[in-house]
């Protein structure tokens, strides 16, 4: 019975390990409020606010339209989850103060120009 | 046991033997030996087993006080047919061969204690060897409840926790109201192609859009149409384009139907909007076409998990070995491995169905219908069959359905490479790694370990029979 324990206890080591493995990075860092300089900026400009318990609001500012949406942290970078399903890379510079958002959908290891969005952090906002 | 402690007694009076002291962990009898001495013990604990040529043993018995053992090699006159050794430090009262002998003459009481004890062990011997052969049967029998079990239970699963999930996705995708969309066969698009009177607008995602086009059209993927609609306004504007030139989008794929869906989105904003009908593939044939064709796809580096996945390769090695092939430790090793390998999958999957979704859509082998229930079910199908292997439950049930998997995943991956879809393969990780020939090779080293563990498995399993610790070679 003592073996079957400890096979279970390792068992279960393994897939919590996993499971810990999983669970990201802590968003807190990047949590905040965000505004679009490259290619929207002025009144056309998106807004995008992160909230630390993971949701996140791309809003168009002409507009006064709102997309809302999941993100998460891994390896310094950020996924951004839309509810079909798509993924949208983006890359925090400048001690993340800018945003460097790829809106490819898929993962590059720079930034294509012509799909970029780059997004200057402002006050505010993340909780 | 009051009898064997007289029978010790009378032996210390007759001044039989001499006494000696065992620390523990000491081997006193070795398999194989020939028999020089006949033991009693005198305090203490003593462990006897069985040990194959390739090390796996077979508890027999712990012997104590008033216990004696080395007399069956002696009376058959062959070699020692187990190993003795102490678990704690014991004293033992060792008897010469000669004086055992003697004994035997002189002491009818103890010959009949020694047969009986003989017989009782032969008697056990049989019983053992009924319930090793019972087990051994049950441990090759496989059920279709085993199947239905994993699978069922997989299913059942998938269903409640997508109900819980914030990340919940229908169980059929469906696509909208599309009624009020006309319809413009291929012949009528070519037409308005070459009059420029539609802008043709590609729906699929961006790396399929950059491999191959039709020449002069604009990408807005579905799936991210709200974050870049205004990036495809801002293009509209760029190319001065009316805003009453009607869209005309193509691009649907057999697993989705991104042009419809897009189609229905575009005209909510009040686009005139038209939809390339029939064959999906025919437009590639029909139309000037722009693109990279052969463009390779950036694949993020996976860290741990990529490493882990080379695994399967190296094992599939070691079972061009002869003798290793059969080694049910080398099952062991192929389980824990195995099982890892499809808990990491299903976990990266899990928790948004979604996003594997999509990746099943982008193989485009699936019909639309079995997307979701797809990209719901197989995840769990991976948790359970992995974490069966790693627990030894049902593991020929649990092999057979991920070998299955693996030749599923086999005829997809070469799909992608001979199609040459721009596409990562999904299995592990949401961003994927590149599909290549090698990714095939560690998907077939995997097929190779589970029909390892469905020929050899029999240790450390819990199943119908009971848990077995050690194999007992019969």
């Amino acid at each position: 019975m003592n073996k079957k324990l400890a096979l279970m206890a390792a068992a279960s080591l393994v897939l919590g390990g996993l499971l810990v493995l999983g669970c990201g990075e802590s968003r807190q860092p990047y949590a905040g409020n965000y505004r679009s300089l490259e290619p929207y900026a002025g009144k056309g400009h998106v807004e995008l606010e992160l909230k630390e318990n993971g949701e996140a609001t791309w809003k168009l500012a002409q507009e006064g339209m709102s997309v809302k949406f999941k993100w998460r942290v891994e390896d310094g970078q950020l996924w951004f989850y839309t509810k079909e399903g798509g993924i949208i890379h983006a890359n925090p510079t400048e001690g993340g103060q800018k945003l460097t958002v790829d809106m490819t959908g898929q993962w590059h290891p720079s930034c294509p120009k012509e799909y970029c969005i780059i997004f200057q952090r402002v006050k505010g906002g993340g909780s | 046991m009051t009898q064997n402690n007289e029978q010790v007694e009378k032996l210390k009076l007759d001044q039989v033997g001499k006494e000696v002291c065992v620390p523990a962990g000491v081997r006193v009898v070795r398999q194989g030996e020939i028999p020089r001495h006949f033991y009693v013990v005198l305090s203490g604990k003593l462990k006897v087993y069985r040990e194959t040529d390739d090390g796996i043993r077979t508890d027999l018995t712990v012997l104590g006080p008033g216990s004696y053992f080395g007399e069956v090699a002696l009376v058959a006159g062959k070699p020692r047919t187990a190993s003795v050794e102490a678990l704690e430090e014991s004293t033992l009262l060792e008897i010469t061969k000669e004086e055992f002998e003697r004994v035997l003459d002189q002491n009818p009481q103890l010959a009949r204690q020694i047969i009986y004890s003989l017989s009782q062990w032969l008697v056990e011997g049989d019983k053992r060897l009924e319930q090793e052969t019972v087990h051994q049967v049950k441990l090759r029998q496989i059920s279709w409840f085993d199947y239905f079990l994993i699978l069922g239970l997989s299913l059942v699963l998938a269903l409640v926790f997508n109900l819980y999930n914030d990340n919940q996705i229908p169980l059929i995708h469906s696509v909208g109201d599309i009624s009020g969309i006309e319809q413009v066969s291929l012949p009528q698009a070519l037409e308005l192609y070459k009059k420029k009177e539609a802008i043709f607008v590609d729906a699929r995602k961006s790396n399929f859009y950059e491999q191959s086009h039709i020449k002069g059209s604009l990408n807005l993927p579905l799936l991210f149409f709200d974050l870049q609609y205004p990036m495809f306004q801002f293009m509209l504007e760029q190319e001065k384009v009316p805003p009453d030139e009607p869209l005309l989008v193509y691009g649907g794929t057999p697993s989705r139907r991104f042009d419809l869906e897009l189609a229905e989105l575009l005209k909510e904003k009040d686009h005139k909007v038209m939809v390339l009908s029939g064959d999906y593939q025919a437009w590639k044939k029909a139309f000037p076409l722009g693109g990279q064709p052969g463009k390779k796809v950036s694949a993020m580096p996976l860290g741990l998990a990529g490493y882990i996945e080379w695994l399967p390769v190296s094992i599939f090695l070691l079972i061009l070995i002869p003798p290793v092939r059969r080694s049910p430790y080398l099952s062991v090793a192929c389980r824990i491995v195995l099982g890892v390998i499809f808990v990491q999958f299903a976990l990266s999957k899990i928790m948004r169905p979604a996003v594997f979704a999509l990746n099943v859509v982008d193989y485009a082998m699936m019909p639309s219908w079995g997307v979701n229930l797809w990209a719901l079910f197989l995840p769990w199908a991976e948790l359970l069959a992995g974490l069966f292997l790693v627990l030894g439950i049902r593991t020929r049930a649990a092999a057979t359905i991920i070998g299955g998997m693996n030749i599923i995943f086999i005829i997809g991956l070469v799909h992608v490479i001979m199609q040459g879809l721009p596409i990562t393969c999904g299995c592990v990780g949401e961003a994927g790694e590149p599909v290549t020939w090698w990714k095939v090779l560690k998907n077939a080293g995997m097929l190779v370990m589970a029909l390892q563990i469905f020929l050899y498995d029999r240790l450390f399993v819990l199943d119908r029979g009971g848990f077995i610790w050690r194999e007992r070679k019969i």
